[in-house]
């Protein structure tokens, strides 16, 4: 039996007794603080419609006393005409009910149909600031967090709080005005029963305080572990022919089976303590019912006239109506408090550091000289050794460079510096003498074209993946430029041509044709500066060979670096930088290099 | 929605437990009003101190009694709806799991995703109310109906007068409300995907200075969810209004009809008083509707789209097992032809090659001309239609997808990594791997010596996509992991474009010494000189098959590509 009662059904329980108490040791202060403050934030949102917040809150008001005063004609109507039996002017009256009947509706509807708007208008803003801010954080940010547990905040967190927001303005002042409205015509009625009945309300206090002190952890649990869950559904979705070729299905779902059986200890937990709440309620319902009927029932014989029988039937349906909205409020606290924990997981993602940028120039014409002066880069900043190291050169303007080395020697890197994905530790980058970090990121970033080493494409047309690196960019354009890649031939080939929408795992494009795409896509943009970062890695040579051609020019008077393995493609570069764990090797011409006899002219005999 | 709320059914008699407590629960709330009629009419009335003492004692004992049941039903309720949601998740996450390829492409990641949690939450949600209220509230309609008939039969059929009105139009809102939580919830799953989009292409957005243009796309993505949103709970909330403007009308018309009845002297005030009571009571009852309702649409329209998932095709596995094969194995074509499903234009047409045991099979081709979908017939990832595939001289369809896999280690164009340790990543080639195994994979794959100058070694953290780490060391591990199955038929997508060119020929020393079948797709001739034969794709037809040798011979192709090569050299060459 106590065993039962420690593990029901053998769920273990989850809450451990640091979790109940965090709340009242020092952390308690700060929790508040963290509640107040997620609140206040929160609120900024809203209060950008304060005026219609407060129109809502006044309309419910008047709701919330129509609905007391119901019940309060009843009650007069009991005493005043069916106890003495007297009807005169109860028709009056009842047609008074009847417009009190309607006007609530109406109002209440009105109240909500505002409400309804309001909070989805908030609920757009959260959403839009959480994605654009999501737009201004830096790579790194990206590099180490999983896409289905940031996916998580986007949509289960902000409808938990969406729902909250649709729901607890418009009941929590319900429940407040009814609550006052109650007891001061319970007060008015026999202030005698009226103390008879809030009785209750201490026992509900602390039954609702032990509750909430074990529903609030368990819902931020709660709502971690389902990110956690999230995050790891579209890891194994995504990866899923990996999964499949390794016959992994079962370790997958031995290992989801976990995330899920752990997300359904802390849901089990969650729901029986918040689901203890309205039974509790429930009871002291029935209890003030019994006070209100069998102590009203005595009253009337003890204390002669000052209790009615109209004044039992209002007290009945009253220490309902009052019981009710206490059950509200604190069902409401539980709501609020998943809310909350979700808001807190949306702030976090807010408040994490944007990229910075504190460059000042911005309609700059950028020539593209580029320098490199003693720089030092590290993903990680425990990692013992940097993965740029103290690595130095300059690139003239309308200058074509190659980077070649050994993987992980930081050739990306050096790309990816560039590009302002991250900033350096240590030393200085320059384009045209000026400071890197003196330009606006947009001003920099917009003169360069980068393609990347796994080419990414939209679920888009083709058209529209070329034209997303020139927006305005006309359909000759974008064909023009689709020609110059090479990828022409086979797009009109396909059933919809430049109209066919590429899909995420379909295998209707290749990973060759998805490269020329975005060499496409980088051509369209006549850049600055040219990045081409194993561009043509997926390319048949003979292909390669075409667009080597249209490379070359694309590569004249500007500058370009590219990483690149194929003689073809180096050859036609003014020098090539030979890189080795994060250091410059060597440098110079291809000529150069081969009359030095360093380790580019070893690279190419060990071919030979 | 059967098929959902089926998993349920394992915990039948937990549930009627349940309700069982619920109904002790309702039947305690029932009998409230009746005895208040009883305390106001024998006891107050009929003046008995006695009377009003006994009905003070059985209320209060009855409520004691309800509070118990309750925690009991909650309890039990509790564990119903989180081991069906368990169940019903697990099953979902299964069935994804063996999805065939084509099925999968079927399904956006972020719906699949939403499908797993949102859904899931949604029927879970609903089973559990069930099971507490919303099971309770339509019989405590019908009971407070049943009961102002005991006390009073007039006045209980004024009470019930309208109740009619009120169905059609709860049934009317329960329809419109599927149909609009339908759709909202495809806007959120719209949400959901834009975002993952969004996050793969984090790179590609900041180097082309996208991000306002993203931000103006998802604004109106969002911007669709919040209209539709706004015009579902605008709706719903029309539910509560409508519903408490008709009860109080039949209250207005039971208040009215009793003062004749009064006149007449025909019903007692404490009849009148519990009819009255028992109308508010019907109130409560209908006002759990409205949210009945809602939580019944939104956990329609979820269990149809999980439905969808578990009523898609799976790969079927009925074929009879069959010993695991260590030896090197062989692949066999003949007149395969394919198109992707949902397709008409054939990538590949009427293939036939063999490849023997132990030899070393390149294909080459243009971009696009079929050799990655070539490679994914092998290890069954698409069937075909047309042709039949040998593997071990066995017909593919009659292999068991997960033994047909044991023999082959696949290396995909993209290295795809998971978030985990190295190690753990290198595990998935096999479970069962001995550390010396895995070692000796990481060796051949020339990635041994990198993972050990790493801070933490084989304990480095990956995360997802292994974004950590450099391209050419993401592709040495997919090398490894591949490895680390010793595999009959070792097959490489293209997967060492990355390398340069000292670590690729290192590699492939130490994976030509394996004694495996290897079938490599590559567009190096260098590499291709190494094979036994090349099979040279054009346009998913077969151009060419033979050595280098005969190929230089047989194909203007493949001349071209040399010469695309040889010409000034190749740094690779």
């Amino acid at each position: 039996m106590i065993d039962f009662i420690k593990k029901p059904f053998g769920h273990e329980p989850v809450l451990t007794k640091e979790d109940i108490k965090k709340r009242k040791d020092k952390d308690d202060q700060r929790r508040a603080n963290d509640i107040s403050g997620t609140l206040k934030r929160l609120w900024k949102f809203i209060s950008e419609e304060r005026k219609l917040l407060y129109s809502i809150i006044f309309l419910v008001t008047l709701t919330s006393l129509l609905s007391i005063t119901g019940p309060f004609l009843v009650g007069y109507i009991v005493d005043n005409y069916f106890v003495p039996r007297e009807f005169d002017g109860l028709g009056r009256i009842l047609l008074f009910l009847l417009v009190v009947y309607i006007l609530l509706s109406s109002i209440q509807y009105t109240a909500a149909f505002f409400m309804v708007g309001l909070s989805q208008r908030t609920i757009f803003k959260l959403r839009s600031r959480l994605f654009s801010h999501m737009q201004k954080l830096p790579v790194k940010f990206y590099d180490k967090r999983q896409h289905g547990e940031l996916m998580s905040r986007m949509t289960n967190d902000i409808e938990t709080i969406s729902q909250t927001l649709n729901t607890s303005f418009i009941q929590f002042t319900t429940s407040v005005v009814t609550l006052i409205g109650t007891i001061s015509v319970m007060l008015y009625l026999s202030p005698l029963l009226t103390l008879l009945t809030v009785t209750i309300i201490p026992l509900l206090i602390m039954a609702v305080a032990f509750i909430t002190k074990r529903t609030g952890p368990l819902y931020k649990k709660r709502q971690k572990a389902t990110g956690e869950m999230n995050g790891y559904i579209e890891e194994m979705v995504s990866g899923q022919e990996i999964v499949k070729v390794f016959s992994q299905e079962e370790t997958a779902i031995r290992n989801f089976s976990d995330k899920a059986a752990n997300l359904r200890e802390i849901t089990f937990w969650a729901f029986l303590y918040a689901g203890l709440i309205p039974k509790i309620m429930n009871m002291l319902n029935n209890v003030s019912f019994t006070i209100v009927a069998g102590a009203g029932g005595l009253l009337v014989f003890y204390t002669d006239g000052l209790v009615t029988i109209g004044t039992i039937v209002v007290f009945a349906e009253y220490a309902r109506q009052f019981t009710r909205p206490l059950a509200d409020l604190s069902n409401q606290f539980n709501q609020v408090l998943s809310a909350l924990a979700g808001a807190e997981r949306v702030f976090g993602i807010i408040d994490s550091e944007t990229e910075t940028d504190a460059g000042h120039i911005e309609d700059v014409t950028i020539r593209g000289e580029i320098e490199f002066d003693d720089v030092s880069f590290s993903y990680d900043a425990d990692q013992e050794k940097s993965t740029i190291n103290q690595l130095s050169f300059k690139i003239d303007a309308g200058e074509s460079v190659a980077l070649i080395g050994a993987t992980g020697a930081g050739k990306t890197t050096v790309m990816q510096l560039l590009a302002r994905f991250y900033e350096t530790d240590e030393g200085e980058i320059r384009i045209d003498d000026r400071n890197i970090l003196d330009y606006k990121r947009t001003a920099v970033r917009s003169q360069t074209a980068f393609v990347l080493q796994d080419p990414y494409l939209f679920e888009a047309t083709i058209r529209e993946n070329i034209r997303y690196g020139k927006l305005d960019a006309t359909d000759d354009e974008v064909i023009e430029a689709a020609k110059l890649a090479n990828a022409h031939e086979f797009i009109i080939e396909l059933e919809n041509g430049y109209d066919t929408v590429l899909e995420a795992d379909e295998g209707f494009v290749s990973q060759g044709q998805k490269q020329l795409i975005s060499i496409a896509r980088a051509l369209i943009t006549d850049p600055a500066i040219l990045l081409l970062d194993e561009a043509t890695s997926s390319i048949d040579t003979v292909t390669e060979l075409k667009i080597q051609e249209a490379l070359e020019r694309l590569m004249k008077d500007r500058t370009s670096i590219i990483i690149a393995h194929r003689l073809n493609t180096i050859k036609a570069v003014d020098r090539i930088f030979v890189m080795e764990l994060g250091e410059l090797v060597e440098s110079g011409s291809e000529e150069e290099l081969l009359e030095a006899g360093g380790r580019y002219h070893q690279m190419i005999a060990d071919n030979k | 929605m059967l098929t959902v709320y089926k998993f349920a059914l394992k915990y039948k008699w937990f549930m009627a437990i349940a309700l069982f407590f619920m109904l002790i629960e309702l039947t305690v709330e029932l009998t409230q009003p009746y005895l208040i009629s009883k305390v106001i009419d024998d006891g107050i009335v009929a003046e008995s101190i006695d009377t009003v003492w006994f009905y003070l004692i059985v209320m209060f004992a009855i409520s004691m009694v309800a509070f118990i049941s309750g925690i009991m039903n909650s309890l039990f309720a509790s564990h119903v709806a989180n081991s069906f949601s368990y169940d019903l998740r697990t099953a979902l996450f299964r069935r994804v799991q063996y999805f065939t390829l084509a099925t999968l492409s079927k399904f956006p990641t972020s719906s699949l995703i939403t499908r797993m949690t949102q859904d899931v939450l949604q029927s879970e949600m609903l089973l559990y109310m069930s099971l507490r209220v919303i099971i309770k509230a339509p019989l405590l309609v019908v009971g407070s109906l049943i009961m102002s008939f005991v006390v009073n039969p007039t006045l209980g059929f004024y009470l019930s007068f309208l109740t009619p009105i009120l169905l059609i139009f709860l049934i009317f809102t329960a329809r419109k409300g599927g149909q609009i939580f339908l759709r909202v919830q495809k806007r959120l799953d719209k949400i959901n995907r834009f975002i993952q989009q969004n996050l793969e292409a984090v790179r590609l957005i900041k180097a082309n200075d996208r991000a306002d243009f993203e931000i103006n796309k998802f604004s109106k993505v969002a911007g669709r969810l919040r209209d539709d949103t706004i015009y579902a709970l605008r709706l719903m909330e029309s539910i509560m209004p409508v519903l408490l403007l008709i009860i109080n009308g039949s209250l207005l018309v039971v208040l009215w009809m009793a003062s004749d009845l009064l006149q007449n002297n025909t019903i007692q005030v404490g009849e009148v008083v519990a009819v009255v009571n028992y109308a508010l009571r019907m109130q409560g009852g209908f006002s759990m509707f409205a949210f009945i309702i809602i939580a019944f649409s939104r956990s329609k329209a979820s269990s149809d789209r999980m439905e969808e998932v578990l009523k898609s095709p799976i790969s079927i596995n009925d074929n009879a097992e069959i010993v695991k094969e260590n030896q090197a194995g062989s692949v066999k074509f003949e007149g395969v032809s394919f198109r992707y499903p949902g397709s008409s234009r054939y990538v590949l047409r009427d293939i036939s090659f063999e490849v023997r045991e132990k030899e070393k099979f390149i294909i080459m081709g243009g971009t696009g001309s079929g050799k990655s979908t070539l490679l994914s017939l092998i290890p069954k990832m698409y069937e075909t239609e047309e042709g039949t595939i040998y593997i071990n001289e066995r017909d593919i369809k009659e292999w068991n997808e997960e033994d047909l896999r044991q023999v082959i280690g696949y290396v995909p164009q993209s290295a795809v990594l998971f978030s985990g340790s190295i190690f753990e990543n290198l595990l998935w080639g096999d479970l069962e791997a001995l550390e010396s195994d895995i070692f000796t994979s990481t060796q051949k794959a020339q990635i041994h010596n990198s993972i050990e100058s790493f801070d933490h070694r084989y304990d480095t953290r990956v995360g997802q996509r292994g974004v950590t780490l450099s391209g050419g060391q993401k592709q040495r591990l997919s090398i490894a992991r591949a490895l680390v199955r010793k595999p009959g038929i070792l097959i490489l997508d293209d997967s060492t474009s990355a390398l340069d060119i000292r670590t690729e020929s290192a590699l492939w020393e130490a994976i030509r010494e394996e004694e495996t079948t290897q079938i490599i797709v590559t567009q190096k001739i260098v590499t291709a000189k190494m094979a036994d034969r090349i099979l040279l794709l054009e346009g998913g037809e077969i151009n060419a098959l033979g050595s280098h040798e005969e190929l230089l011979q047989q194909s203007d192709l493949y001349r071209s590509i040399v010469e695309s090569q040889t010409e000034g050299g190749q740094l690779d060459d």
